[in-house]
């Protein structure tokens, strides 16, 4: 699957998401969106996320730390929306921005 | 075009079982094919890496490199933040060097690897096809190379991607102490595993004729680990129950169908292929359970944190990781895997540990109190091997090691739980790794019904190029074997060393997952024998 530049973060988010899991057949109902949630939603399992993190790094051809992300106030967060997920990527490559 | 290697992994594989399924007793051979191998081809005992594990063993044999170049040692790599450890899984992103696949690959050889593991995700540059394994069948699709190759696959007869690929769901019904239900489950539910990468294999083979086919059959490592006492010919002596022989007679019934499936792979290559076998490390029994942070609390080196109250305390009580207060920890085992000591140095500000200029005189005590690890009973020592980091990992990446790796009496993994005694004996013997594994080769060019000496895993990966007519890599460590080929071919086929390999993967950024990450990937292990 290609990325085209351009498109927001959010729509790649997406586009992995309905990549990773066009094989699971889940019955979603709607498409997925911002407030899509991963695990109530997709019913992604914990290897699931390992494997859309390395995805999105693999995408974005760098790595995003997503420690600080599924970690919050030294407890693991237990669901994350595709909204949340774009954000902390956005705020990465924003970081990513600046430094280089 | 035809198929010009052929490799065939064989994960666990080892003398002790093979030897007395090739032999011809009261009735023909369990593996009838792998006789013919022995009695046509060469063999050697093949020494693995020097914790014989599945991740830092594998990579050494696709990449010709020891652990200390490839970087990695283990399933897990933790790092520690402030007051917890934080777990990541190792994928091909993390091996430093460059692997055979993208070696053949840059030169213009076509090559399949099947099942390999940390070969996911895989490389953006390949001349060929990978389908990874240990990756859960719901992730293969975006893990295989090239991306159409996937619905290729899922056009093969009878292909099924669920019982093609690692199954959580599946092995972490199971724990290391299963009932015999469980266990006769367990052997069960690789026969069509196995039957599925062979018709992938199969498939490529006849579709495609890739110039070095690659397969890696793991279940020979999952079955011993739970039913070493059925295949080990020294545990079928005596008066043996139904259910032993049940057991048994399944564990067979494997091993021949294995031997059927390298059977019609060998045929399928053609007579002008040469073939080569190959294990990650052997197999013996372990019979007791080392509880080594246990020990290294006795001694003062590891301090447990108080465990909260209610069910966040019963969860970190049962958690495979050590629940430890970091302010105290001087040295400790992070995982069961890692069958290693580490050693907690304050090297900024405000970490803890012991100082820096401290390290060699504490390691020093350190080894003697382990050297002081003894059975109570016959004052025998518990812990057989001790080996500094340099001496055993050697390069760039040997800073990620244990300070100390350890090979206990009976070749175990080690337990890291809060648990007394230190050292108990096991219900039963299980399978664990032996460093001796086992390396085969049969085909024109090859030497007929040689034992050789004992070879060592980074010498396969010189082996398989030499045999697809590419140089050796300087900066290998293994050698082609001399005694495997005849005089004949070496002739007209001298070993030829060339340029150094490219560099390996990116620099390598820490993340982490979560508690219920880890405790997955942590079923996974003990279902495989690594815990407790």
């Amino acid at each position: 699957m290609s990325i085209a530049i351009g498109e927001t973060t959010l729509a790649t988010v997406i586009a992995i998401v309905n990549d990773l899991t066009q094989d699971w057949g889940l019955e979603t109902g709607s498409p997925p969106n911002a407030s899509t949630r991963l695990s109530a939603d997709l019913a992604f399992a914990s290897v699931d996320i390992i494997q859309l993190c390395v995805a999105l790094e693999e995408c974005y051809e760098r790595r995003f730390g997503f420690q600080d992300l599924l970690m919050r106030d030294g407890s693991y967060v237990g669901d994350l929306t595709l909204g949340q997920l774009a954000d902390f990527v956005n705020i990465q490559l924003n970081k990513h921005e600046r430094t280089s | 075009m035809t198929v010009q290697t052929l490799f065939i992994g064989l994960d666990g594989a080892t003398f002790t079982v093979l030897n007395d399924l090739t032999k011809q007793s009261d009735g023909p051979p369990v593996m009838p094919f792998l006789a013919k191998i022995f009695a046509g081809g060469v063999r050697a005992k093949l020494r693995s890496t020097p914790n014989p594990l599945t991740p830092p063993a594998w990579v050494s044999l696709m990449t010709g490199r020891g652990p200390g170049h490839h970087g990695v040692f283990d399933f897990i790599r933790a790092e520690e933040r402030g007051d917890d450890v934080f777990f990541t899984l190792f994928d091909s992103r993390d091996c430093r060097v460059e692997t055979i696949w993208s070696i053949a690959s840059r030169q213009g050889k076509k090559i399949a690897a099947l099942n390999f593991p940390f070969t996911a995700p895989p490389p953006k540059e390949l001349n060929g096809f990978m389908v990874p394994g240990f990756v859960p069948w719901r992730h293969l699709r975006r893990n295989t190379h090239p991306s159409t190759i996937y619905d290729r696959l899922k056009a093969i007869p009878n292909f099924n991607a669920q019982e093609l690929a690692w199954d959580f769901e599946q092995e972490k019904q199971s724990g290391d102490q299963l009932s015999d239900h469980d266990r006769e489950a367990w052997v069960s539910y690789h026969l069509p595993r196995e039957k599925q990468w062979f018709q992938v294999a199969e498939y490529l083979m006849r579709e495609e004729a890739p110039d070095l086919m690659a397969v890696l059959f793991d279940g020979v490592d999952k079955l011993q680990h739970q039913a070493w006492q059925f295949v080990d010919p020294a545990y079928q002596q005596g008066e043996l129950s139904d259910y032993h022989k049940r057991m048994r007679e399944l564990s067979l019934s494997y091993f021949r169908q294995l031997d059927g499936f390298i059977e019609q792979l060998v045929t399928a290559a053609g007579p002008g292929v040469q073939v080569f076998f190959a294990s990650d490390h052997g197999f013996t029994a372990s019979t007791e359970i080392v509880r080594i942070n246990a020990y290294l609390a006795e001694k003062g080196y590891v301090h447990w944190k108080d465990l909260p109250e209610g069910d966040a305390g019963k969860r970190r009580d049962n958690s495979y990781f050590a629940f430890l207060d970091w302010t105290k920890t001087t040295a400790y085992c992070r995982t069961p895997s890692c069958n290693g000591v580490t050693i907690r140095v304050a090297r900024k500000p405000g970490e803890t540990g012991i100082a820096p200029d401290q390290y060699a005189a504490f390691r020093t005590k350190l080894i003697r109190d382990l050297e002081d690890f003894k059975d109570p009973k016959t004052g025998e020592r518990i812990i057989a091997e001790i080996h500094k980091r340099e001496d055993v990992f050697p390069g760039a990446a040997m800073t990620d090691a244990p300070d100390l790796q350890l090979v206990l009496r009976d070749f175990g993994f080690v337990s890291v739980k809060n648990r007394l005694p230190a050292v108990e004996a096991r219900e039963y013997p299980v399978g664990t790794h032996h460093p001796d594994g086992v390396f085969m080769a049969y085909g024109p060019g090859i030497e007929s019904g040689k034992m050789l000496g004992r070879r060592h895993i980074t010498d396969v990966s010189s082996t398989l190029l030499y045999s697809l007519g590419l140089a050796v890599p300087a900066d290998f460590e293994g050698v082609v074997p001399p005694a495997m080929f005849t005089a004949a071919h070496k002739a007209a086929y001298p070993v030829i060393i060339g340029a150094s390999t490219q560099s390996g993967s990116q620099e390598v950024q820490a993340d982490s997952m979560s508690d219920a990450e880890k405790g997955k990937i942590m079923e996974q292990l003990q279902m495989l024998g690594y815990m407790e």
